[in-house]
């Protein structure tokens, strides 16, 4: 596996509702061991192209134009072939057929912890339902998870806690494990530092490009935060000018 | 003789009991406030800056009697506000406005912007509906809204979103305006205008509680910051020239230097 291979392209996405266009024509590739900063301006639709990106189309018409590839997991295949101005019907098949590769070869992590994790399950037990995403299972999950959770500065015991349990920070580490834990090889992180002090944000944003840069994943990171963008990323990807 | 303070708040203590997962799990005491004073005068925006979950929030919604103090003293325009009962504060909460950090989640999804403004009017202001229409008008025009009066809450951007929470609260000419954190989420040019017309539309004389985690908002727009942690206010910082001195407020006005974070989070 080389340094900088391609493991997501995404070419002219449109997407559009009955009445107005919601993206036009966003394009971008996420390459091994790079971080991708998509930026753009509140409703621009970063957060839609994200989403597209992982096969997630949810309005109505929907896509009208661009391609989808994962060259790291399906080769060539543009699943988007065949789902052009089809509308909701195509999309729901486009979701079931690459079902299996949200979660392990492309994780993805929200703009709250709180709507990462299940409010009803200990950490552990979540992380353990990640790790089982692994193409190769570990010897020890008990194991696998503890390594996850000291990846991401959690205490073992952090695995018996629910996430309410949790302080804001400790939960966005969650959220990190989470989106780590399956291995993937592409991370789309929405906006993870919506809602936290300055200071938190720093520590998320550092440990959140350790990780990409440890598992050598490529991390596609959308955010307005400059500030960010402009200490981390290695590709600036603007949306909506 | 001296101007009388908006808000005191004297020696505010709040502390939850959290429930364990199970009936039988034992109980745990937080506390989220800790002895927090501060008054803020007339004209005056006062910012609450800092931690996540240092009680920036708690301390806002305290002020304005929607969580129950644990001890301490809330004086609102000279009267103490955390005895009153709820019957007795609904009728003055006209004068005491809360604009809370999700404004779609604040709004109905089936009133437009026109009819939120006038329920504001007509249920806490006492107008009658010709003349709250008549005001509400105005104030949307005011914000910029003139040409969205009719439109949903789903059809709004989150920027025309914030401004009918302001709109409805501005309307009601207030004496206390408390922002919980009002630009949460919007990109750096919409969290300006926001807090451009937030500020600018404040009426004369009343008082305002900013909470934010943009230090670079606090200073542009506020006249006084007070840096909390873990429950306290640790500083109190005079803008535009106030420097922060306490190693936790230092790093939170300059996140991205050189910081000991074990030494900076100590109260």
């Amino acid at each position: 596996m080389s340094d900088f291979e391609p493991l997501l392209v995404l070419e002219d996405l449109c997407i559009r509702t009955p009445d107005r266009t919601l993206v036009d024509g966003v394009s971008f590739t996420a390459h091994r061991g790079r971080i991708t900063a998509v930026v753009g301006h509140s409703g621009s639709g970063k957060s839609l192209s994200a989403r597209a990106a992982m096969g997630v189309l949810d309005v109505d018409p929907g896509l009208v134009r661009g391609s989808l590839r994962y060259p790291g997991a399906s080769g060539g295949r543009d699943w988007f072939e065949g789902v052009h101005n089809l509308g909701m019907k195509a999309q729901m098949t486009l979701l079931k057929q690459s079902r299996h590769l949200r979660g392990g070869y492309v994780t993805y992590s929200p703009q709250s912890a709180s709507s990462a994790l299940n409010p009803g399950r200990t950490i552990g037990k979540q992380l353990q339902m990640a790790i089982q995403r692994r193409d190769t299972q570990p010897a020890d999950l008990g194991v696998a998870i503890k390594v996850v959770l000291d990846e991401v500065g959690l205490p073992s015991r952090a695995a018996y806690a629910l996430p309410r349990e949790l302080s804001g920070g400790m939960a966005q580490r969650a959220a990190v494990a989470l989106a780590i834990a399956p291995n993937p090889q592409v991370l789309i992180a929405d906006e993870p530092e919506t809602g936290l002090d300055p200071v938190l944000r720093r520590v998320i944003t550092e440990l959140m490009v350790e990780v990409a840069r440890e598992h050598n994943v490529a991390l596609v990171l959308i955010t307005h935060n400059m500030d960010t963008v402009e200490r981390i990323a290695d590709d600036i990807v603007r949306v909506g000018e | 003789m001296a101007e009388a303070p908006i808000v005191r708040v004297d020696a505010l203590c709040k502390r939850y009991i959290i429930h364990g997962t199970w009936p039988w799990s034992p109980k745990k005491d937080v506390d989220a406030v800790i002895n927090v004073s501060f008054d803020v005068m007339p004209g005056e925006v006062v910012a609450l800056v800092g931690q996540s979950g240092s009680g920036k929030t708690t301390v806002a919604r305290c002020v304005l009697g929607l969580e129950t103090i644990t001890s301490g003293r809330i004086q609102l325009m000279g009267e103490r506000w955390d005895q009153l009962s709820e019957h007795e504060r609904r009728k003055k909460r006209a004068r005491y406005q809360y604009i809370p950090q999700d404004a779609l989640s604040a709004l109905d999804p089936q009133q437009t912007a026109l009819e939120h403004v006038i329920e504001s009017l007509t249920v806490l202001g006492g107008l009658a509906k010709d003349e709250a229409e008549r005001v509400g008008r105005d104030m949307l025009a005011n914000l910029g809204l003139g040409e969205r009066l009719h439109a949903l809450p789903r059809e709004m951007s989150g920027g025309e979103q914030r401004r009918v929470t302001l709109a409805r609260v501005f309307a009601l000419q207030p004496a206390l305006v408390v922002a919980d954190e009002p630009t949460s989420g919007l990109d750096p040019d919409r969290q300006d205008a926001v807090l451009e017309d937030l500020i600018e539309n404040l009426p004369e004389g009343a008082g305002c509680i900013l909470v934010t985690h943009d230090m670079a908002q606090a200073r542009q727009w506020c006249n006084r910051a007070l840096v909390m942690l873990e429950g306290q206010v640790i500083e109190e910082l005079r803008f535009p020239d106030g420097q922060p001195s306490h190693p936790y407020a230092r790093m939170l006005f300059d996140p991205w230097g050189e910081h000991d974070l074990a030494q900076s989070t100590e109260v």
